[in-house]
């Protein structure tokens, strides 16, 4: 009995590993998730309230410290926000001025979905969502929350989705630290799932503790970005001088651990976003731009 | 399985492990203890074997492991292989030992946390996941085993309540339960010594 479940097991994990995304267990899991996830998502709501009560615990401890940190954050923000109304309108004019036209979080329609499941263990960084294909939602698609940038979807179902988080080991974000333009790559601190490294920036660069990190965007035609500019990725904890290459420590601001409605950015028929989508599913897995690959390629090009 | 059908103990622990797998996604795995999660279904997949026996174990074990592969989209047979050896490991300390000690369900879910958290590092390093031995790896299975080693009792204490009844009857037990009222004599033969 033994022997017979640990081959059938091994059988399965071999099968599994070496088939294409598009094979037969990919395809039988992606029907077991469309039958489970009603049930998934019945029991998410039931369960909702003693969720909530654990949480209202916890939440509870952390409250104070946050609450000192928000005060001492809003005040700095507040000088920002005068300094930066000034630049943005400064901005606008040189915008219309240069022509330069970017893709915009306008050109995606949002999707707003619910995380039914996450992933109790510590090797994956994914959430399962309620909306899937049946929604317009697409591979590679960018997903965030109220507060950020959350992750991509790496697989779809007709109701439901699976996000990769941006504490994912295959993700890889091209970035630029707020007040700089130079851009560099958002991926997991190697050994630290719950912290991102924003690598590859040129040597000049200048980075303090504090600073924001949002996307770049596309920043060069010939290597499009799957994120459009502007999201809101991370904050600036540490600058690594050491490096070869220089790099920040950057906390994500998005909550990780409690996601609850989050929304996917998928692209409308024929716009833009959709032709870099069908782009970035057509490339084979190596070279897709919404992996850590491509968007290497985008802000190394920058870079030099 | 001696001594008892299988058919109500099979629906009372297929039952439970679905109540039980739902509420680890639902709950246990988004309210982190110490930054990490309980792992509920490695405790009752241990339990299991440690109350049914190592073959109910392992069955139990490949079954509750595939569904949480299939639904969470997981590399599939890796979490069965982890929890098929932990179920049938706790079932055979039960054919081979019995131990009848109260803090035996604390240890068995101890060892059974530890094995399948390192089990589970192992078998991801060899599938090629780009993450190094680190001190924080080490911390979150080391703080996994603590979290789990909380919530074992009252986890050990409910598989038992529910499984209570449908339990197969052990012939060790059996024996020794017979030697502790008869003072190892049958009746009979107690009788004819007086």
């Amino acid at each position: 009995m033994l022997a017979l479940l640990i081959v059938l097991s091994l059988l399965l994990l071999t099968a599994y590993f070496r088939e294409a995304p598009g094979g037969r267990l990919h395809g039988i899991q992606r029907d077991f998730l469309t039958v489970v996830t009603p049930i998934q998502d019945g029991a998410n709501k039931a369960l909702k309230p003693v969720r909530d009560m654990f949480s209202w615990f916890s939440n509870t401890l952390h409250a104070k410290s946050q609450l000192a940190q928000a005060l001492k954050q809003a005040e700095k923000l507040r000088r920002q926000l005068v300094a930066q109304q000034e630049e943005q309108r400064s901005y606008r004019e040189l915008l219309a001025l240069t022509h330069l036209d970017r893709l915009g979080v306008g050109d995606y329609r949002p999707v707003t979905a619910t995380v039914i499941d996450k992933d109790p263990n510590i090797w994956y960084s994914t959430v399962t969502i309620d909306k899937g294909e049946s929604s317009g939602v697409q591979r590679d698609d960018p997903v965030i929350n109220a507060e950020g940038l959350v992750g991509k979807v790496t697989q779809v179902a007709p109701d439901g989705a699976l996000v990769e988080l941006l504490t994912g080991s295959s993700m890889g974000v091209g970035a630029r630290i707020g007040t700089s333009q130079a851009t560099g790559l958002v991926q997991p601190k190697v050994g630290d799932p719950n912290d991102l490294l924003l690598g590859y920036l040129p040597a000049n660069t200048q980075a303090n503790a504090g600073e924001y990190v949002v996307t770049s965007g596309t920043v060069t035609p010939a290597y499009p970005s799957l994120y459009p500019p502007g999201l809101l990725i991370g904050q600036v904890t540490s600058v690594d001088e050491e490096s070869a290459d220089k790099s920040v420590n950057v906390t994500p601001v998005a909550n990780l651990h409690d996601l609850d409605i989050v929304q996917v950015l998928t692209a409308a028929p024929g716009s833009r976003a959709a032709n870099l989508n069908q782009l970035a599913i057509s490339l084979p897995p190596g070279r897709q731009a919404g992996g850590a690959g491509g968007e290497q390629l985008a802000s190394t090009q920058v870079g030099e | 399985m001696n001594g008892a059908s299988p058919g109500p103990l099979a629906l009372r622990l297929g039952v439970f492990a679905l109540i039980v797998v739902f509420f680890q996604i639902g709950v246990v795995s988004e309210v982190p203890v110490f930054g990490v999660n309980a792992e509920l279904c490695a405790l009752l997949v241990a339990f299991a074997g440690l109350l049914c026996g190592s073959t109910v174990g392992a069955a139990c074990g490949f079954a509750v492991g595939l569904f949480i592969d299939l639904a969470l989209l997981q590399t599939l047979g890796l979490t069965s292989l982890i929890f098929t050896l932990v179920g049938y490991w706790c079932g055979r300390l039960r054919e081979l030992r019995d131990p009848q000690g109260a803090l035996t369900p604390l240890l068995v879910g101890v060892s059974a946390s530890a094995v399948a958290l390192a089990g589970y590092s192992l078998m991801e390093f060899m599938l090629g996941v780009d993450a190094p031995v680190s001190f924080l790896l080490l911390r979150e299975i080391v703080l996994g085993v603590v979290v789990n080693t909380i919530v074992a009792l009252p986890m050990w204490a409910l598989t038992r309540r529910v499984l209570e009844g449908a339990l197969p009857e052990d012939p060790r037990r059996r024996r020794r339960r017979r030697a502790y009222t008869t003072g190892g004599l049958s009746p009979l033969s107690k009788a004819s010594a007086r």
